[in-house]
């Protein structure tokens, strides 16, 4: 037991004078990731928005009520406004730097209130496809509800003018009018409120939450770190067979398995360290609940070095160093490519994601992306811990039994 | 403490060691000479448990290294030609590690860690990488691996090999401080100096096979004082034989014809300087030209030349 760990401490106080090595498992992943995450991302979790230039020549009171309506309920979410000047306003649309420019003319409130044709000049952005078109449907809207407010208060619309005109509304004035407003209003609201039909709407079934497309990305991200850790630290079975170190080992008391478990062991904990910082961040980021934290820790740490046990007897099967190394990286581009790491499980075509989740890599991502993503606590299937128990278990037996059939005394 | 019998070792057809026979003892230096390819890596690869024996018994301190291998490795300290140190691991904790692997614990270790470190010369590198040192400095970590948990037997496979002068003078101090701790060291090398310096006792070994055994002064005796005589030049074809033996005839009665090659002519023959004129005129006389002449005195070295008819180092 004692050697057990003294070879996990040799091997953990080796790779800690390579950290370069150790960074770069880390930065290429987390390279690649905040790459991948910045496309599909676009980091603060809102839809696109556009901007309405708004030139009031009119300054008025129902100018300003024109300008605000755009700010209201759901336009306001989908259009920022902005008050410019003419010449600021044209620049800006021609530049492509605004959705659309709405002029509204001096003397608007006035020909509105005497019933007068007016010109509102919108100006829309071609190279924009939806918002332009919302912004027109808006303007239409308000263009009607002036109509009817005219066609509905006409006389007390005269009156206020009058008012304003002579100079002496008051509070008795206020009252009145407030009055023979509500007054019309009560008449017509039978027919408004409710309406003289009935629309019944129908809900949609509730679709399956869709996770955040980002998140599927975390658990492959995290396995790409996993499997070049794994892969280059399985190469140093091969750097203790050409040191002779593996060679001495065998003349000594030292049990071969020791050796090999305390491999395991400084593997894991590099595999952890590595795991921890993407899935802390990658939590973080997507503000996953950290509740499932260690279990994700630890799921992907077993299965880590279930990989490392697995590459380590691969490269043990090879006849020299330079074959070992050339054909496990070969064969970790195409581990990545379909288990998950470039591109989520979910979004791969039926039949390779298929493949992909039989691939050692694609079945532990599979597994972590359906923990992070689709249930609320961590469910510890058994089946899945199982056949990662059993990769790592037997990989580690291979190791031994290579070590022990002849790879140690060369 | 070390004792081989009937040590054969095959490689398909290929005998690497063949039917090998020796003991050693504590507090002795037991050398194994031979040239490069004799066989001497493969026997104590053998001995150290590297190899399996294809048959014959290796007993280490009672135990069978084969069927009591874990028993047996107990005994053994192994400092290999190669270097086989962590270069990555600082030197104590080189040392540290193998002192476990053979077993050492807790305080034992840190003493034995500490003293190898001084024994070595490397006290003040303790905690630096290996790769940042010299060639003779790895060369003594390498042997402080070997020696951190005090082995009773001791495998030393030409150490020498590569090392310049000053660090093989430290290394042969080392090697005597084990022997005189009373550890029984085995030590192969195809030096004879390093092996006429070192070691009570020897067996010369060539193609796998064990030419001859004995003490450094036994050995010599084998020689009875005759000196080795090379001679370079043209000799007539199947003629040499005839002059060797009319030479005898004439006198010269310990005249013996070791190795005889196209230009090279080796025989042995006592106080062979005395007689230098009477060997040269016989030769020209039969047509012969002599171009170069060496005259070595007894050594372990001549001794291979009589036994085997080649040079060691070849």
């Amino acid at each position: 037991m004692e050697f057990l760990i003294a070879s996990f401490r040799k091997d953990l106080a080796r790779w800690r004078q390579d950290p370069m090595a150790v960074l770069l498992w880390l930065g290429i992943p987390f390279f690649i990731g905040g790459l991948i995450t910045a496309m599909v991302d676009s980091g603060d979790g809102t839809g696109p928005t556009g901007v309405l230039l708004i030139h009031d020549q009119d300054e008025s009171l129902l100018s300003g009520f024109v300008a605000g309506a755009y700010s209201q309920a759901t336009p306001g979410e989908l259009i920022t406004v902005e008050q410019v000047s003419l010449e600021e306003g044209r620049e800006r649309i021609n530049g492509g730097d605004a959705t659309g420019f709405l002029i509204i003319p001096e003397g608007f409130m006035a020909a509105f209130l005497d019933e007068e044709p007016v010109t509102l000049t919108l100006k829309t952005n071609p190279s924009q496809i939806i918002l332009p078109g919302i912004i027109e449907d808006v303007t239409e809207i308000l263009l009607d509800l002036g109509f009817y407010a005219q066609a509905l208060f006409g006389p007390e619309i005269d009156q206020m003018q009058d008012a304003e005109t002579n100079d002496v509304p008051n509070d008795v004035f206020a009252a009145d009018m407030a009055v023979q407003i509500q007054g019309k209003i009560d008449t017509v609201s039978p027919l408004l409120f409710p309406p003289a039909f009935d629309v019944e709407i129908v809900e949609p079934p509730p679709a399956e939450p869709r996770p955040d497309i980002a998140l599927l990305y975390l658990p492959g991200i995290v396995m790409m770190a996993l499997l070049f850790s794994a892969q280059g630290m399985s190469a140093d079975y091969w750097k203790e067979r050409e040191t002779g170190t593996l060679r001495r080992l065998v003349s000594t008391p030292g049990l071969l398995s020791l050796f090999v478990y305390g491999k395991a062991l400084a593997a894991a904990a590099v595999i952890a360290f590595l795991g921890g910082v993407t899935l802390f961040l990658g939590f973080l980021y997507h503000e996953v609940s950290f509740s499932k934290f260690i279990p994700s820790l630890v799921w992907t740490t077993v299965s880590g070095v279930g990989l490392f046990a697995w590459f380590a007897a691969l490269q043990m099967l090879f006849p020299n160093q330079k074959a070992a190394n050339l054909l496990t990286t070969i064969l970790l581009f195409p581990l990545l490519m379909m288990g998950g790491s470039f591109f989520p499980l979910d979004v791969l075509p039926d039949w390779i994601a298929a493949i992909g989740r039989l691939s050692p890599n694609g079945f532990v991502v599979d597994r972590l992306s359906t923990e992070l993503t689709s249930v609320p606590d961590w469910t510890f299937d058994i089946k899945s811990w199982g056949i990662a128990l059993i990769m790592t278990v037997s990989g580690l037996a291979i190791c031994t039994w290579r070590l022990q059939a002849g790879f140690a005394r060369r | 403490m070390l004792i081989v019998e009937n040590l054969v070792k095959q490689y398909g057809d290929l005998t690497a060691v063949d039917n090998v026979s020796f003991g050693a003892e504590k507090g002795k230096v037991f050398g194994l000479l031979g040239p490069n390819g004799a066989g001497k890596s493969t026997a104590i690869n053998c001995i150290s448990g590297l190899l399996p024996p294809t048959s014959g018994h290796i007993t280490v301190g009672g135990a069978d290294i084969v069927r009591q291998g874990k028993e047996a490795k107990r005994y053994l300290g192994v400092v290999p030609q190669e270097l086989a140190i962590y270069e990555d691991l600082p030197a104590a904790e080189n040392l540290g590690y193998w002192g476990m692997a053979y077993g050492l614990r807790g305080k034992e270790l840190q003493s034995r860690v500490g003293e190898v470190l001084e024994h070595i010369g490397l006290v003040d590198r303790a905690k630096d990488l290996p790769k940042t040192f010299s060639g003779g400095m790895k060369r003594r970590l390498n042997f402080g691996c070997g020696i951190v948990h005090k082995p009773e037997l001791l495998l030393l496979d030409e150490p020498t090999v590569g090392v310049d002068p000053q660090s093989r003078q430290r290394l042969f101090e080392m090697v005597e401080a084990e022997r005189d701790a009373g550890a029984c060291v085995l030590y192969t090398t195809h030096y004879m100096e390093e092996a006429e310096r070192l070691c009570d006792s020897l067996a010369i070994i060539d193609h796998g096979q064990l030419i001859v055994t004995g003490t450094v002064t036994e050995l010599k005796d084998e020689l009875q004082a005759r000196d080795v005589l090379q001679l370079t030049g043209e000799f007539p074809d199947k003629r040499i034989e005839d002059v060797v033996g009319a030479l005898v005839a004439g006198g010269l009665s310990d005249l013996e014809l070791i190795a005889e090659e196209k230009g090279s002519v080796t025989v042995t023959l006592s106080s062979a300087s005395q007689h230098l004129p009477a060997i040269f005129e016989a030769i020209t006389a039969e047509g012969g030209r002599i171009d170069e002449t060496s005259l070595r005195s007894p050594n372990l070295e001549t001794l291979f030349l009589l036994l085997t008819g080649k040079e060691l180092r070849e």
